[in-house]
C-alpha cells in the first residue's frame, strides 16, 4: 500500500483518552557538536545518559560508526539513534559493495532523512553526520522529522545552546585539526557544566581526508568520582541466609578411556 | 445505544439532561468554544481571569560581577509575538544612587514595576532618608521586588517578568547581583542572565567566572568584553533579539555609567556566501 | 467543525485541550538530609538551585539558622521555601518580643511549623521541610514534614529531589535496617547504637557525593549545619559540577 496509513489513528486517540497512551521512550539529554577544519572534520559528544532526572549511564557512547570514515553523533531517543544508525550503516555497506566504491556522506544523509521522514518524527533521532569520502570532508545534521542542515559547525541536543555559544564565540575559518579538536571539546564541556542533561566525559572522533578515522574515546575525563569517606564492607553473615537448598540438576559420570601406550606417549611428527 | 466511542459510559442526555458544566467550574475554555452552539453556557459566565500572558515582550537581561562592581546589559527590542514591534525600549532602570534593575518579559508589567520602584524611591527619600538616614541599596530593592513578585504570584495575578538587580551590598563595597522572577523564585550568583540568555549567555559568562567567588579577580575590561561577546552571540541565535542595546556599569568608587544605543560590533556573516542548499545539493 | 464531506474525525473530541494557564509552582531541585545523634543534630543540603535543565546558581544556600539553635530547610519550590522560612523567623522574633526573650523549644517550633504549613492547605507550600536541633533533654532531634504539615520526629530523614536515593542508604547505615548479627541466621537484628559526629559526617558526605553521581539536580556544593550544645556550626564541601 503506498503512502502513509492512518487506519489506527482514531482508535489510538480513543485509547489515549482512556489512559492507554503510548509509553514514552527514554530520551537522552545530550550535548553533541561537530566542526570542520582544513582537510577534515571532527565530531564530539558527552557521555551521560538520563532517564528523567536520574543518570542511567555515566559513560555511554553517543558516537556511532556509519562507515569506516563516516561517523555520526546522536541525540534524542537513545534506542532510535542506535537502531537508525545500525540500519543505515548496514545499507550503506551493501550500497558501497554494490557500487564498488567508497560510501559517501551525502548517501548516508539521504538514506537517513528519507527513513526519518517516513516515520514523521516518531523516530526521535537527532544526528550530526560527518565524514570524509572521495568528494572531501562533510558536516551535516538531520532532525527527527527528516529536515537537514549544513554548516561549518553544528550542535544538537539539550546542551546545544551552551555548546553553540562557545562555537559562535571561538570558531574561525580554516582551523587546524588541533584547534578544531580543542573547540569541539570546549563546546562539549560547556554542555557538561551548564546543561543538566549532559555530563561526565568528552568523546571525540576525527576524520581527515586521506587518513583513517580516529576515535578518541574519553578524550577528556573532567568528572572523576572522589574517594568515599567510609568503607561499606559488611561483616560476613550480616545478610541472613534464611534457607539453603542445593539440587543436582544433572548427574556427572566420569569414564576413563585408555588408548594403546605407543600412540599416547609418542605422537608421530613429521621429521 | 450511542456507538460514538467518546460517549461510551456517559450518562444519557435524553435520560438525565445535559451535564451542567458550571458545577465546580468544570468547563475548560476550549470545551465551551467548541460547543458554544450546542450548550446554553456562555464564556461570559467564566470566572474572572487574573492570569494573563505576555503581549509585548523584552528578551534576555545579562549581567556579571567584577572586582569593583557589576555590569548589566539588555537590548532595546519590544517584540509582539514574532513581530519586532518596538526598537527603542529601555529595559535597564536606575533606582537610587547606585542600583540598576534589568527587566525582561512583559513590557506593560515592566512599566508597572518602573512605577512601583519610583514610588519606593520617593517614600524612602521622604521617610527614611530625609535627615540623612540609610540610602536605598540593591539588597533592599531586591528584597522589595521579590516580595511584590511573590505576592502577585500567590494571588494568581503575576507580573510576567524576570528581573536582575545589580548594585552593592549594605557595606557599599561588595558587588551585589540577584534575580527574581514571576514566581517569586530568587537566587544570587556572579553570573546571571534571564530568558534565552540563561541558556546561551550564562555558559560564556561562567567561562570567565567559573566559581562564584572568582569575580574578585576580574577587571572591568574583561567583564565588559565578555558581556559584549555574549550580546553578539545572543543576537546570532535568539530570534527575538536586537543588535542595539544598553549597558550599565556600576563601580564602588561611585561611578555609574549608563551607555545607550550600543551595537554588536564585529559580526561575522561571511560564512553565508559559501553555503549551498541544506545538504543534498551536489554543488 | 462542519466539513463538506462527512469525515470520520468530525466528532472527535480532544480530551486534553492545551491549557495556557499560569502555573504558580516550579521545581528547583536540590536535596536535603537531617540526622539526629546522641548530643548533636546535623542538617545538610546541596547548594545548587535549578530550573528545568538549567543551573540557576551553584551556591544558593537553602539551610538557615533560624535562631534558638534551630536549623531549618524547606526544599522543593524555592520561592515557597524562602517564604516559609521567612515567616517562621519573623514569628519567632515576635514570640521573643512577647515572651521576654524566652527560648523556643524545638518541640514547640515543630508544632508551630505544622500550623504554618496547614494554614495553606488548599494552596500548599510545595516543599519538604526539615528542622534539626536539640530537644529538652539535650538529645539530637530531627523533625520532618510533608507539604501540608503532617510531621514526625525522626532519627534521620532525606528530603527533596534525591530523597528516594538517599533514604534507603540511611535506613541501612543509621538504623541498621536489613542487617543481622553474623552467625544468628537472621534471628537477631544488629543492635542499634548512636553514631558519633564523625561517622555521621562521613555518611552525609558519601550520601551527597553518591546522589550527585546519579541525580542531575544534585551537585556543586554541600553545606552541613551542625547543632551541638555549643551552638550552630557550618561546614562546606565542594561537589561535582556536571
Amino acid at each position: 500500500m503506498p503512502g502513509l496509513s492512518f487506519d489506527n489513528y482514531q482508535r489510538n486517540h480513543f485509547l489515549t483518552t482512556r489512559g492507554y497512551g503510548q509509553p514514552t521512550a527514554t530520551s537522552t539529554g545530550t550535548t553533541i557538536v561537530g566542526c570542520k577544519f582544513k582537510g577534515g572534520v571532527v565530531i564530539a559528544a558527552d557521555t551521560r545518559a538520563t532517564a528523567g532526572p536520574i543518570v542511567a549511564d555515566k559513560n555511554c557512547e553517543k558516537l556511532h560508526r556509519l562507515a569506516p570514515k563516516i561517523w555520526c553523533a546522536g541525540a534524542g531517543t537513545a534506542a532510535d539513534t542506535e537502531m537508525v544508525t545500525q540500519l543505515i550503516a548496514s545499507n550503506l555497506e551493501l550500497h558501497s559493495l554494490h557500487q564498488n566504491s567508497q560510501p559517501r556522506v551525502i548517501t548516508a544523509l539521504t538514506m537517513l532523512k528519507q527513513h526519518l521522514f517516513k516515520y514523521q518524527g516518531h523516530l526521535g533521532a537527532y544526528l550530526i553526520v560527518a565524514g570524509v569520502d572521495p568528494t572531501g570532508a562533510h558536516l551535516l545534521s538531520v532532525q527527527a522529522h527528516g529536515s537537514t542542515d549544513i554548516g561549518q559547525y553544528q550542535s544538537l541536543g539539550s546542551g546545544s545552546l551552551a555548546a553553540m555559544a562557545v562555537l559562535e564565540s571561538h570558531w574561525v575559518p580554516d582551523m587546524s585539526k588541533e584547534d578544531a579538536m580543542k573547540l569541539c571539546a570546549d563546546a562539549i564541556e560547556s554542555g557538561i557544566w551548564n546543561d543538566l542533561g549532559s555530563g561526565s566525559n568528552v568523546d571525540l572522533c576525527v576524520m581527515e581526508v586521506g587518513k583513517d578515522a580516529e576515535l578518541y574515546r574519553n578524550h577528556l575525563t573532567p568528572n572523576v568520582r572522589s574517594e568515599k569517606a567510609r568503607s561499606y564492607k559488611f561483616a560476613r553473615g550480616t545478610t541472613a541466609v534464611l534457607r539453603e537448598s542445593i539440587r543436582d540438576i544433572l548427574d556427572v559420570e566420569e569414564t576413563v578411556i585408555t588408548f594403546g601406550s605407543a600412540s599416547v606417549d609418542a605422537m608421530e611428527v613429521d621429521a | 445505544m450511542n456507538h460514538d466511542p467518546f460517549k461510551w459510559g456517559r450518562p444519557n442526555d435524553a435520560t438525565y439532561g445535559a451535564y451542567n458544566h458550571h458545577i465546580a467550574q468544570a468547563t475548560p475554555y476550549a470545551y465551551e468554544e467548541q460547543h458554544a452552539s450546542s450548550t446554553s453556557t456562555t464564556t461570559s459566565s467564566f470566572p474572572k481571569m487574573n492570569t494573563q500572558n505576555p503581549i509585548i515582550t523584552g528578551t534576555s537581561v545579562i549581567s556579571l560581577k567584577f572586582k569593583d562592581g557589576v555590569i548589566l546589559a539588555a537590548d532595546n527590542l519590544g517584540s509582539y509575538g514574532s513581530l519586532a514591534r518596538f526598537t527603542n525600549i529601555e529595559r535597564l532602570i536606575r533606582v537610587g544612587k547606585e542600583t540598576i534593575v534589568g527587566i525582561s518579559g512583559d513590557i506593560s508589567d515592566l512599566q508597572q514595576i518602573e512605577r512601583i520602584l519610583e514610588e519606593l524611591e520617593t517614600t524612602q527619600e521622604v521617610y527614611d532618608n530625609f535627615d540623612g538616614g540609610d540610602d536605598l541599596k540593591a539588597p533592599h530593592v531586591h528584597e522589595y521586588l521579590s516580595r511584590v513578585m511573590y505576592n502577585r504570584r500567590s494571588n494568581m495575578n503575576p507580573l510576567w517578568n524576570a528581573i536582575v538587580v545589580g548594585g552593592f551590598d549594605k557595606d557599599g563595597k561588595t558587588p551585589f547581583l540577584k534575580y527574581v522572577d514571576l514566581l517569586g523564585v530568587t537566587y544570587g550568583s556572579s553570573t546571571i542572565a534571564t530568558g534565552f540568555g540563561a541558556h546561551l549567555a550564562v555558559p560564556l559568562l561562567r567561562q570567565l567566572i567559573p566559581e562564584d567567588k572568582d569575580y574578585v579577580n576580574i577587571t572591568e575590561e574583561q567583564a565588559r568584553e565578555c558581556i559584549l561577546n555574549a550580546m553578539t552571540v545572543l543576537f546570532y541565535r535568539d530570534a527575538r533579539s536586537l543588535d542595539k542595546f544598553s549597558l550599565v556599569t556600576v563601580k564602588n568608587d561611585g561611578e555609574f555609567k549608563f551607555e545607550k544605543e550600543l551595537r554588536c560590533e564585529g559580526q561575522r556573516w561571511k560564512f553565508a556566501k559559501d553555503i549551498r542548499g541544506y545538504g543534498s545539493a551536489q554543488q | 467543525m462542519n466539513s463538506t464531506v462527512a469525515s470520520e474525525y468530525s466528532s472527535e473530541v480532544h480530551s486534553t485541550p492545551i491549557e495556557h494557564r499560569f502555573n504558580p509552582y516550579s521545581d528547583n531541585g536540590g536535596t536535603v538530609l537531617g540526622i539526629a545523634g546522641e548530643d548533636f543534630a546535623v542538617l545538610a543540603g546541596d547548594t545548587r538551585q535549578v530550573v528545568g535543565y538549567s543551573i540557576n546558581s551553584r551556591y544558593e544556600p537553602k539551610i538557615f539558622n533560624v535562631g534558638d539553635d534551630i536549623v531549618m530547610t524547606a526544599n522543593g519550590f524555592a520561592a515557597d521555601g524562602a517564604a516559609l522560612i521567612d515567616k517562621f523567623k519573623n514569628q519567632l522574633k515576635w514570640y521573643k518580643f512577647d515572651h521576654n526573650g524566652k527560648k523556643l523549644s524545638i518541640k514547640s517550633a515543630a508544632r508551630y511549623i505544622q500550623h504554618l504549613l496547614y494554614g495553606k492547605r488548599f494552596f500548599p507550600y510545595y516543599v519538604s521541610t526539615l528542622i534539626a536541633g536539640l530537644d529538652e533533654e539535650g538529645k539530637g532531634a530531627v523533625y520532618s514534614y510533608d507539604p501540608v504539615g503532617s510531621y514526625e520526629k525522626e532519627q534521620c530523614r532525606a528530603g527533596g529531589a534525591a530523597a528516594s536515593l538517599i533514604m534507603p542508604f540511611l535506613d541501612n547505615q543509621v538504623n541498621f535496617k536489613n542487617q543481622y548479627v553474623p552467625g544468628t541466621d537472621g534471628k537477631e537484628k544488629r543492635p542499634l547504637r548512636y553514631l558519633s559526629l564523625d561517622e555521621v559526617l562521613q555518611l552525609v558526605k558519601d550520601a551527597f557525593s553518591s546522589a550527585t553521581e546519579r541525580h542531575i539536580q544534585v551537585g556543586d556544593g554541600l553545606e552541613i549545619f551542625i547543632v551541638t550544645k555549643e551552638g550552630v556550626r557550618v561546614e562546606y564541601y565542594p561537589l561535582k559540577r556536571d
